[in-house]
């Protein structure tokens, strides 16, 4: 194994479609270099000056014969077949263009990019993952009895699951629109996989997650079901799904596999090693907070709440090692720069963060005589 | 000797533990063997990523904690050996005795008992 530590390559001018390449490496020494390159981008140039620059040279994503002139926000995906091996990609089984195919794991990959593209797109104005028109790729089948789903920097990966605790991970359109969200926030944030901003990290793919399925199935924020993973249990097992976002820590009660261990606020935070610090338990705590915000503005979660939060991952503020209280910050400044000072958006906001115990400081800019809306009742 | 191997993070973050006592296994030498062969000296840090599992597998006094990337070659076949000996003896069992998933549930205290039982 290498084990030799690199350090940040340094970067000057950087075009954005080598960092686009470098950012999909799946290597580790790059991961500095990309962290580096894009502050540096964000420094020097506006993201709509992003958005406008060439598309990325044909690389090893692109298949051949792709129209040089692409139509922004055109989806490009493709599903692969690891057939129970841990290889990728696997051997291709749609592709764009193609017609379907009987296999449902496929098919499920196949309509969850589709509609993560489509909430990203449609409401968004984000082109793909990388807002550049990035071709979707996912691998299905992945390994022997796979109890899982990833992002491996550039494609989405699904397990099966063993069929006695794990149903497939391609079952829940919230885990596909998880996993193509941490490759977006991979483009933007890349919050640090560990600790407060891998917790924060993984929330975004929550919310993400969430609001695909609350969006493909047209439901409004009191519709929903709020939860991460609903249906990857198999029936022997005792929950509903793998998360809460509106009740952290209900999702299951198991003999074998324990109770839900989510904190809903701060008071459980939890400290531990394992799980990258816990990133899959603290996310609880903002995953609360972004229901709080949806629930006191109504409506639909995927306007007014789900703008705040994707400005707060893509307006280039958010540093690549955030904490909880910086994040939370970050999102009544994104609030208040697009609602205005005082807003009902705005008073949501510091409200949803002070019930989760992360509202130390948030009300400064909050008006007076709107102050006592934060004390509100759940 | 114990062999104790902990897996956590995944996208579903639930904790799953596997244990074997190696004195007790048939082919104690083969174990002995392998245990020691391991580089457990030579794991590199590795920049964690998005929902992969995380391996910690401890062996007193030796304790390693692997990125599933890094789960190959001799780590690989340890861990296999360690989930195979554990599934043979309950596999009979179905789900429940499948594996000791987190034993006493310390799911709902990691705080405390975020290490698995020595």
């Amino acid at each position: 194994m290498t084990g030799s530590e690199h350090s940040p390559i340094r970067c000057g001018i950087v075009p954005p479609y080598l960092l686009v390449r470098l950012a999909r490496l799946d290597d580790p020494r790059f991961a500095a270099a990309a962290e580096a390159a894009r502050q540096s981008l964000l420094r020097d140039a506006p993201l709509r000056t992003v958005r406008e620059a060439p598309h990325p040279l044909p690389g090893p994503g692109l298949r051949a014969g792709a129209a040089p002139k692409r139509v922004p926000g055109t989806i490009d995906r493709s599903i692969s077949d690891a057939a129970g091996l841990e290889r990728l990609p696997g051997r291709l089984a749609r592709a764009e263009g193609h017609p379907p195919v009987p296999d449902v794991a496929v098919q499920e990959a196949w309509d969850g990019l589709g509609r993560t593209h489509d909430l990203f797109w449609s409401r968004f104005d984000r082109d793909s993952v990388d807002d550049h028109g990035l071709p979707l790729d996912a691998t299905v089948h992945y390994g022997r009895n796979y109890d899982n789903a990833f992002w491996d920097g550039e494609r989405m990966v699904f397990g099966d699951g063993d069929g006695l605790v794990f149903n497939r991970f391609t079952a829940s359109l919230t885990v596909i629109g998880h996993e193509l969200t941490h490759g977006v926030t991979q483009f933007t944030a890349n919050l640090a996989y560990q600790g407060q901003s891998g917790a924060i990290n993984e929330s975004l793919s929550d919310v993400f997650g969430s609001l695909v399925e609350q969006h493909a199935r047209d439901q409004s924020t009191a519709e929903a079901g709020w939860l991460i993973g609903e249906g990857l249990f198999t029936d022997q097992v005792q929950g509903v799904a793998l998360r809460s976002m509106k009740a952290p820590g209900t999702a299951y009660n198991d003999d074998v596999l324990g109770r839900d261990p989510q904190p809903d606020s701060m008071a459980g935070y939890v400290e531990t090693e394992d799980d990258n610090g816990g990133v899959h338990l603290n996310s609880g705590i903002l995953n609360r907070a972004f229901y709080l915000v949806a629930t006191a503005l109504g409506g639909n979660a995927w306007d007014a709440p789900g703008q705040i939060w994707y400005d707060t991952l893509t307006n280039g503020t958010l540093g690549g090692t955030a904490t909880f209280a910086v994040f939370a910050r970050a999102t009544v400044r994104a609030a208040v720069k697009r609602y205005g000072i005082g807003s009902a958006e705005h008073l949501a906001v510091v409200s949803g963060w002070t019930t989760v115990g992360l509202g130390s400081g948030l009300a400064a800019g909050v008006p007076g005589p709107k102050r006592s809306e934060r004390q509100r009742p759940e | 000797m114990k062999v104790v191997v902990s897996r956590s993070g995944g996208m579903a973050g639930i904790r799953t533990t596997w244990e074997v006592d190696v004195d007790a296994q048939p082919d104690a030498d083969d174990w002995a063997s392998l245990i020691t062969a391991l580089p457990w000296a030579e794991v590199a840090v590795r920049a964690p990523e998005p929902d992969r599992f995380v391996y910690r597998i401890r062996c007193p006094p030796n304790e390693v904690v692997l990125a599933e990337p890094q789960l190959c070659g001799p780590w690989k076949e340890l861990v296999d050996r360690v989930k195979a000996s554990q599934s043979g003896v309950s596999a009979a069992g179905g789900r429940r005795a499948r594996s000791s998933r987190t034993p006493d549930s310390p799911l709902g205290d990691f705080g405390v008992n975020s290490q698995p039982p020595g």
